[in-house]
Parts: C-alpha cells; structure tokens; sequence
C-alpha cells in the first residue's frame, strides 16, 4: 500500500519530469518500488531513456530492469511491438531464463491467446513450482477471462501454500466484494486484521462489509470497527466517521421500539457528527450545508 | 409524464465527464448517477462519478445518495438512472451489483434507465440496457465526440473527481464545478 506521503512525492517526480526537469531514472526506480500502475507514464520516460544509447549505457545493469519494466508497461498500454523488442533484447541477453519466460507468458495474455498462455505458465511452474509471480498470473489469466470462480479456485489454493500473502488476500476480499459474496470477504478482512491488526484500511473495509451485510449483530460489530479505525487514524478518516453516522442510524431504526436501556448512547454519533462538521468547514466549505442536511436525514429521532 | 416513449437526451457535457470517468480508472469498475428535471419530459441529464473502487459496498454508496439527494432536491432534480461501466472492456453484461443499484433507482423512479459503457471496436458506444429495449438514447450535441476526444488527448480524464476521491480528501469537489472551464 501507498502513503499519502508517497503518493504526493510520486506525483511531484511526474509532475517535475513531464515538464523537463529530468529524474526519469528516480521516478521510474520510486514507482518500481511502490509497485503502482502507471504504465502510460513508464512507457513513455523508459523508453526515453532506453532509446538514447548513452543514457542506457550510464545505467549499467540496471539497464535490463529497465527494459523489463517498460515490457511490462508496455503491455498494460497495449503497445506489443515495442513490448515484443524489449523481451527480444532480454532474451538475447539472458537465453534460457525463467524471468524472460514470465514476461514472454505475459505477452500472450496481453495478445489475448489465453491458452497459449496457460500453456506457457504450466510449463514455467513445472520447473518451479513455487513461483509466486506466475501463480498470480494465472489468477490474472483467469480474471481476464471473466471467469471468476477459476480465479477465487487459483487465489485460495495459493493462500494454502503462501497464507501470509496479505496483498492476496486483499485481492480475493475485493473479488467477493464484486460478486457480493459478503461474508466470504469477511473472512478476508478477518485473516487481515489478525495479521496486522494497526492497518486501518483493513478495520475499515471489514466494518464496510459487515454494514452492507446488515442485521443488528453486523452493525453493532460494523461499528466497532469504525470506531478502531477512527482510532488508527486520529480521528481523520471521513469514512469511518460516516459510517459511525450510518451504523446509529440503521441500528437505532432495527432497535425502534425496544427497550430505552437496550438502546447505544448518542455520544458516539453526535462526537462523529461533529468532527465531520468541524473538517467541512475548515476544508470544504461549499459542502457544509449539504453534510448538514445529509446527516440530518440519518438522525433516526428516538 | 404523460403515455409516448420517453427519450433520454443527454448532454455533451453529462457524456464526456462519464467516459473521462471510466478512462480515468481503466482498470477497474466505474459508476456514476444521472440527473433529471422530473417536470420536464424530455430531460437533460447532468451526470454524477460515484465510485472507482468496491462498488459493491453500501456505506459509501447510501452517503454519497444522501449527499446528491440533499443537494439537488432544492434545484428539483433526482436520480433518474444509473450509469456503469465494467473492469473488462469486453464485459457487456450487467453484474450483480450493477443490477442492483438499477433496481433500487428502478423502485424510485419508473422510468429509470442504466447505461453500460461498451466499448466495441475503437470506437465508444452506448448499449441503452435495463427495462426498456431500442436506443432511445440522444446525443443532443453531435459534436460530442470530436470534443471528447479534444479531452482526451489533454488528459483531460485527471482532473474528473468522483465520491470515492472526494471521500478521500473531502476538499475535492464531486460536483467538479470546473471541468469545463
């Protein structure tokens, strides 16, 4: 995952070399590192600097990297013959490689030859089974194809053999998700907040799905997760805020009628409330009047 | 709104922020609401970018209903439709959850419709999915594309917010007052 932080330093080094300041090596190393998808933007800086022979020679070997990612990049924006002479400039210089190989499966799948390309992740795992990369290509392959249940098959066989793979697990939670398969992504979110408990998107996402889940238990639970998460986050994250708003409400509309001492305090409500009010006034003024109303309709009059 | 067939105008603005939206997020789902005057028939539909991420979850969704709710009803429009778009360019089926949503606007507003952004061959069209079949849907200005794609070559799809970006960081408007500008 990206940091706020990262992200701004990232957009800046875009931003200071689409307008000819130079750090085209830096940028594309940073988003080498943060693993973000940018291909368009690679593409065009890598190959850049791949076609002026004397940059490319400056990088020593850091030059087939180079030519790995903007493969890469290249496929993601569908340009297959500038991707084509990059895996050829590789495959020149590493004949026999299983890395070379990955990218070659890679090309197929962007080509659209699903099965030349299953044939040719088969192959590279027979050799090496536990090659996470390719695993996860076939995850990709099967996705692509839109079929879905292939694809929740592939990730949950992984899982079993790599379960502390927390970007998977996030992967399969947002496949659920797409397929309102709710409490199977509850359990996702469950396995990643038990293994790392401080990340607060992970409290947020599990107390979003366990909201749209619905019926008391999930809400009163949902809520204290927003709570967690409000608490990971000092109390600035809008969203979680929201849904302590949204939990009171819908929890206070299935409680109607019940006994008074049964019902949650406003406390929690009314301190969210109000921390939304404070932060729409400071930085988004034009919206205040509207958050008003909106919170408003959710206070559910006991 | 009396008997006759109801048609869908749609202005080029409203047309241009919803492709801008889903080229802005080429590689995942995107949605979006459209607008409409219900005195009128035939209605001009201004067009809201809802979500690049998780569309299936309720919260951010029935906050960012409330929210669109609460502002236009004192300019007297509603909801009227639906837009989606889907993760895989040749994915020309509405999912579930696409359905889903369509359905609760459906409820609320019997003349609903959902748009599916489809893309076939190089050129972008629009598939008028949803009860009604036939394509009634109008592109009040024909000049829309050759704008569109003015738009695009500037990367103009960047500066498009949604809710999910607003949700993020509320000081970025999703009511994108200066887009066209």
């Amino acid at each position: 995952m990206v940091t706020k932080t990262e992200e701004t330093q990232l957009n800046r080094l875009e931003g200071q070399v689409e307008n000819g300041g130079g750090g085209a090596w830096d940028y594309l190393c940073f988003v080498r590192k943060l693993k973000v998808r940018r291909s368009d933007k690679v593409l065009k800086y890598g190959l850049s600097i791949l076609n002026d022979p004397k940059k490319r020679s400056s990088l020593g070997p850091e030059e087939w990297t180079l030519y790995e990612q903007v493969a890469i990049a290249a496929m993601d924006c569908q340009c297959l013959d500038v991707a084509k002479d990059c895996i050829n400039v590789l495959q020149k210089r590493f004949p026999e490689s299983k890395r070379v190989g990955r990218l070659e499966g890679m090309l197929l799948e962007a080509k659209g030859s699903w099965t030349e390309a299953e044939k040719a992740y088969l192959s590279l795992l027979e050799d090496n089974p536990l090659d996470q990369v390719i695993h996860k290509r076939r995850v990709a392959l099967a996705k692509a194809q839109g079929n879905m249940s292939e694809a929740i098959e592939f990730i949950n066989k992984y899982l079993e053999i790599f379960m502390a793979d927390s970007d998977t697990w996030r992967e399969l939670a947002e496949i659920y998700v797409s397929l309102q398969m709710y409490k199977q992504a509850a359990f996702c979110y469950e396995e990643l907040i038990l293994a790392q408990p401080t990340v607060p998107l992970y409290h947020l996402a599990y107390a979003d799905v366990l909201y749209t889940l619905g019926g008391l238990e999930n809400l009163q639970a949902a809520k204290k997760y927003y709570s967690s998460a409000i608490e990971l986050t000092g109390g600035k994250n809008t969203r979680a805020l929201f849904g302590i708003c949204l939990c009171t409400s819908a929890i206070a509309q299935l409680t109607k009628g019940r006994n008074k001492e049964e019902k949650d305090s406003p406390d929690l409500q009314s301190l969210a409330t109000a921390a939304l009010e404070k932060d729409y006034k400071q930085r988004a003024s034009d919206k205040v009047s509207v958050l008003g109303s909106a919170l408003k309709s959710l206070k559910v009059s006991s | 709104m009396a008997g006759g067939e109801l048609k869908y105008d749609m202005s080029q603005n409203a047309y241009i922020k919803l492709v801008l939206h889903a080229l802005k997020h080429r590689s995942s789902a995107v949605n979006g609401v459209l607008l409409v005057d219900p005195t009128t028939t035939s209605s001009r539909l201004p067009t809201l970018s809802l979500f690049h991420n998780h569309l299936g979850l309720l919260p951010p969704l029935e906050i960012s209903l409330i929210m669109i709710e609460e502002y236009y009803i004192a300019q007297g429009l509603g909801i009227v439709g639906y837009f989606h778009a889907n993760e895989r360019f040749d994915d020309a089926e509405l999912d579930n959850v696409a359905k889903n949503i369509g359905d609760h606007i459906y409820r609320y507003f019997p003349q609903a419709a959902i748009l599916l952004l489809y893309t076939r061959d190089a050129s972008k069209n629009w598939k008028l999915a949803g009860s009604d079949g036939g394509s009634r849907l109008i592109l009040k200005e024909p000049a829309a594309n050759i704008v569109l794609l003015d738009f695009i070559s500037s990367q103009k799809w960047q500066d498009v917010v949604d809710f999910d970006d607003h949700l993020d960081d509320i000081t970025k408007d999703w009511l994108n007052p200066d887009l066209f500008k």
